[in-house]
């Protein structure tokens, strides 16, 4: 048997191959990212959210995710999506702006693998960061219960509390008020 | 022949349907219970006092099971996703502290029988003092399925591991 090598392109060609087919590549995770409806939050503000996740499916069979969905939200009590921050290592730092309300949505997503089965439960509050704060914020999903606990801790560090969660409803009756 | 088997068939199934019909209100739900196919009485005492629990009730119930649920499952022949809204109220009267969970189905599921405002009862807790430092609960709830929620809210009487369950599971 003759085996004869297969005919090779012009190295110039080849390369402009690659960047069509990483441009390619590119172009449809781009659309597939944009038809998702994610974006992600640009978190270039200082952080002020310290953010700790533990997160366990309980099973080999399936998985959890957590995301932090953040909206901004007007004199007029309308939230308007900012991005979402992926809360995938044990600790995640994000800036929200100070001294405006900003409605967090922490999303806990599982998908089993044996039943193609998958569902979204999510946490949302109101919160309205003060300067020069910190927020530690635990979330946790394990044996299928989950929690999201946010505590204010002053500059000084000296007392902190912990916040309840506030509906978003709640910006209206405040507002109403005024 | 067989358009007269069709018919006594329907006929049993609208009797069937008739038949069905869900508690309208938590007291015919307490009252239901024991003699259900898929529904038990669980009755434990906790080491909590009384109005640890009540606020326990009132803080976790409504953060926690105010919700709307989507789940989807897929097979190679089926594509399912199920709409779900759940409903806490929590009542506290004197010695007396009542959690009541209904659900409401979107979308996904048919209905056969008459609805109560805001959805059937899944479950009932009531929490009533045994001693200053031990509170006695009665959870009416599903034998079969939704052992999340029932674990949440056992975890809420007991004061230990104080979570939200995931309703989707």
């Amino acid at each position: 048997m003759t085996c004869f090598p297969l005919p090779r392109l012009p190295e110039k060609r080849r390369a402009h191959g690659k960047r069509v087919a990483v441009g390619l590549l590119f172009c449809a995770a781009s659309l597939l990212s944009a038809c998702s409806g994610i974006k992600t939050y640009e978190n270039s503000l200082d952080k002020n959210l310290h953010v700790h996740t533990a997160t366990d499916s309980g099973s080999w069979f399936s998985r959890v995710r957590a995301a932090v969905d953040i909206h901004r939200v007007g004199v007029d009590c309308a939230i308007d999506y900012e991005g979402t921050v992926q809360l995938t290592g044990s600790a995640t730092e994000i800036g929200i702006q100070p001294g405006r309300r900003s409605y967090l949505v922490f999303v806990f997503n599982s998908f089993s693998f044996f039943s193609n089965r998958s569902g979204t439960i999510t946490y949302e509050t109101l919160i309205k960061p003060r300067s020069n704060h910190h927020y530690d914020v635990v979330v946790s999903y394990k044996n299928d219960l989950y929690h999201v606990m946010i505590r204010e801790i002053p500059p000084d560090r000296s007392a902190s509390r912990e916040l309840a969660p506030l509906a978003l409803n709640s910006c209206r009756s405040s507002s109403d008020r005024k | 022949m067989k358009r007269y088997h069709v018919l006594i068939v329907v006929l049993n199934l609208f009797a069937l349907v008739g038949c069905i019909s869900h508690p309208q209100t938590a007291e015919e739900f307490r009252k239901a219970v024991p003699g259900a196919f898929s529904a038990t009485v669980e009755t434990f005492e906790v080491d909590r006092p009384f109005g640890q629990v009540a606020s326990t009730f009132q803080k976790m119930g409504p953060n926690c099971l105010s919700k709307t649920i989507k789940t989807t499952s897929q097979t190679t022949t089926s594509y399912q996703v199920i709409v779900t809204t759940y409903k806490p109220t929590v009542l506290v009267k004197g010695k007396k502290a009542e959690l009541h969970v209904q659900q409401h189905h979107e979308q996904g599921v048919i209905n056969v029988s008459k609805e109560p405002e805001g959805g059937y009862y899944l479950l009932v807790a009531d929490a009533q003092p045994v001693t200053q430092t031990k509170t006695r609960i009665d959870l009416y709830r599903p034998s079969m399925g939704h052992g999340v929620l029932i674990q949440a809210v056992r975890n809420w009487a007991t004061g230990e591991n104080v979570g939200c369950p995931d309703l989707t599971k």
